[in-house]
């Protein structure tokens, strides 16, 4: 049997924020925080992530935002892009319906940090996930939270992720 | 407790045994939830797909087991590749079964020996031709659709070619024996069909004979008359029929493809195929009597032989249409073929189809409804279907899942065929200048409207997007097109937003613009609260603030 291809997955970061974030927060929160990040996986050239739309896909940088602020690379995957789709249809009917969108603990990188898990079984970089606790670890944010909670993040550019050929 | 499983390994490989497989403890994990499973660390993956499907009450094939980042193969063992206690597992359950099996039948054995001496494209494709004939046993109703099929393939050759070259049908093609050698009365047969088929095979690689056997199609359709009963009596008038039908598309890929050792490929691949069911053996005897006009005799009769072998008392009364249909069809053909040149051949094919839709037509209990003289307009729309490699695939999915249903439901075979028949309406023509066509359509557009049915009752999304997506988009035309003279111009997002908020044009508004719903009030200028004096008749409110 010949070896499965190796799909390379990266993770791309964003900063919503455009800087304002690092010369702010001190102010604001009181600690330091780099930016406010976004993510989306890009695996089979194509770009993954999930916002108040539900999941998304779209070419890579595809989004309004451009493209991104920092590539990671998450590492490798054998999975096809069939059973990718496969994957994300169930994700997306599941976890990460797009009502389930929650911008503190359901949000991209809760996603992303599924999805590369399930692609290569590492987790993306800590800085990225903690931010929600970080943020709300602050009198601001503490304060700031009805009003940030129900807001919905959702990059314009992707196309929703369905399932492909209903049988099930 | 690290080190006391540490301690217990030393334990054991001091004194000398297999350190004994331990238990462990390892998580299933799903899109939708995490399951724990304790099982052997030494057992293998097959095992470990066993029980979760015992649990989670999916076929194992389905399975697919994903651990950083690499598929576990079945015959993986969970130790080797890094599965220890507390582990997590990814676990995907597949909607469908891989498309291509490894066909461990005859057919695609012979293929492949085909394709040492041929090209690829048009052995394969004389196997396609097989699998062809093999359906059309399965279905009767099929013999229509695939007879329209193949008139219409002879107006547009290519599209032949581009058909049968799809990898997708080739691979069903191999796919088919697979089941094929499931069934119990072939399996004596296979063993020995294909070896005089093969012997001929080689022994007609020499071009010369490849040029006498293209023009060998008189004695194919002459070999047809000799057809013997069945237990079914409608199967082997079907089967004849696209038997023959399959012989005279055979050289029109052969002359695509330039290689006439397709027609080797196709009478054998045929042979094959009539190992299904005995009443197309005779068929199989049909090429084999032109093969043995320029080969070993002996190999040809132990065909025939094996074929007579295996007949059924005759099917009487049906030998008569046969034949009289056949008559007529070699009569036809025989004129025509005194053209030697390959091209020619094209010219024979249509009229002797269509002599053989006659044939059909004559024999009531193979159609359910006659459609003589039935215009070319009902089969015009077939052709975007089969010039386009994806529709075609469609197709054929869906063809292979109406088997599937026929099999699971044999009740609903009458059903999935009884409504819906001809009230299609005819759709545009095109060109009109095909010629006569005869034969039914009804068929045809049972299998189309019962497409229909299926992506209109299922609730999720359909087999293709264009019947999917234009019936939501439809709902919400005019809904849209306020939305994009608004500015949003993403059209996909308008239409989700719409489709989430069940139309409701002020809510997916908000929604497209990223507002929270609950907050933004109903943009109803003119509503006014009502105060207590001084209300003399103000209708205007104050809508414009608070926005």
């Amino acid at each position: 049997m010949e070896p499965p291809n190796l799909y390379p997955v990266k993770l791309y970061v964003y900063d919503l924020s455009k800087g304002l974030a690092r010369r702010l927060s001190p102010i604001m929160l009181g600690k330091q925080l780099e930016g406010i990040w976004h993510t989306s996986i890009v695996v089979h050239k194509d770009e993954f992530y999930f916002g108040s739309g539900g999941i998304s896909s779209c070419p890579p940088g595809g989004t309004l935002l451009g493209p991104p602020d920092s590539v990671v690379d998450v590492g490798s995957t054998e999975v096809t892009e069939e059973l990718f789709q496969e994957y994300l249809s169930s994700l997306g009917e599941s976890l990460f319906r797009r009502e389930a969108y929650n911008i503190f603990e359901n949000n991209c990188n809760t996603f992303t940090n599924e999805v590369a898990q399930f692609l290569t079984g590492r987790k993306i970089p800590s800085y990225i996930t903690d931010l929600p606790s970080e943020i709300l670890s602050t009198p601001f944010g503490q304060a700031l939270r009805p009003f940030l909670d129900p807001i919905q993040i959702q990059p314009h550019g992707g196309s929703p992720v369905g399932r492909p050929n209903g049988q099930s | 407790m690290a080190r006391a499983r540490e301690e217990a390994r030393d334990s054991q490989l001091v004194s000398g045994r297999e350190p004994t497989s331990r238990i462990i403890r390892v998580s299933v994990k799903t899109p939708q939830d995490c399951q724990e499973f304790m099982l052997a660390e030494n057992s293998s993956v097959h095992h470990f797909k066993k029980q979760i499907s015992k649990r989670l009450h999916h076929d194992t094939d389905r399975l697919v087991l994903i651990f950083t980042g690499k598929i576990l193969r079945d015959q993986d063992i969970l130790s080797q590749r890094g599965i220890f206690d507390g582990t997590t597992v990814n676990l995907v359950v597949r909607t469908r079964l891989k498309g291509t099996l490894p066909g461990p039948g005859t057919l695609p054995g012979p293929t492949d020996h085909c394709m040492h001496h041929s090209e690829p494209s048009t052995s394969e494709s004389a196997g396609m031709l097989a699998r062809l004939g093999r359906l059309a046993q399965s279905s009767p109703e099929l013999t229509d659709f695939l007879g329209q099929l193949a008139q219409l393939l002879t107006a547009a050759p290519e599209s032949v070619v581009q058909f049968l070259e799809n990898p997708v049908i080739q691979g069903l093609v191999n796919e088919k024996p697979a089941k094929a050698r499931q069934a119990p009365e072939s399996s004596r047969q296979n063993p020995q069909k294909p070896e005089p088929t093969l012997k001929a095979l080689e022994t007609l690689q020499n071009p010369a004979r490849q040029q006498e056997l293209l023009q060998a199609n008189k004695q194919d359709l002459e070999a047809l008359t000799a057809v013997p009963g069945g237990d079914n009596a409608m199967r082997p008038v079907c089967s004849d029929i696209q038997q023959f039908m399959l012989f005279t598309l055979a050289p029109l890929v052969a002359s695509k493809g330039q290689n006439p050792a397709s027609e080797l490929c196709k009478e054998e691949a045929n042979a094959h195929s009539s190992t299904d069911t005995t009443t197309t053996i005779p068929t199989a005897s049909a090429p084999a009597r032109p093969l043995t006009q320029k080969v070993r005799a002996g190999q040809a009769t132990q065909a025939r032989s094996m074929a007579s072998n295996q007949t059924h008392s005759g099917c009487g009364p049906r030998m008569p249409d046969i034949n009289s249909g056949h008559n007529l069809l070699s009569q036809e053909s025989q004129q025509p073929i005194g053209k030697a040149t390959l091209t020619s051949q094209l010219r024979p094919s249509p009229s002797a189809l269509r002599k053989a839709l006659h044939v059909l037509q004559q024999n009531p209990a193979l159609l359910h409804q006659l459609a003589s003289g039935s215009p070319l307009q009902h089969y015009l729309p077939l052709l975007p279907i089969l010039t386009n490699p994806r529709a075609l695939q469609a197709l054929i999915q869906i063809e292979k899942g109406l088997q599937i249903l026929s099999k699971e439901v044999p009740g609903l075979g009458p059903c999935l065929w009884g409504p819906g028949r001809g009230t299609r309406e005819p759709p545009e023509t095109r060109g009109g200048g095909q010629g006569q066509r005869a034969g039914s359509v009804q068929s045809t557009w049972a299998v189309l409207q019962l497409l229909h049915a299926l992506a209109n009752a299922s609730s999720q999304s359909t087999q293709s997007s264009l019947s999917s997506f234009s019936l939501p988009e439809g709902c919400f035309q005019q809904e849209l097109e306020h939305l994009k003279a608004m500015g949003f111009a993403n059209h996909d997002a308008n239409l989700q937003t719409l489709m989430a908020v069940g139309g409701d044009i002020q809510v997916a508004i908000e929604r497209l613009l990223g507002l929270p719903e609950a907050q933004v009030p109903p943009t109803d200028a003119y509503s006014v609260p009502p105060h207590g004096e001084g209300g003399k008749g103000r209708e205007r409110g104050r809508g414009g603030e608070g926005k």
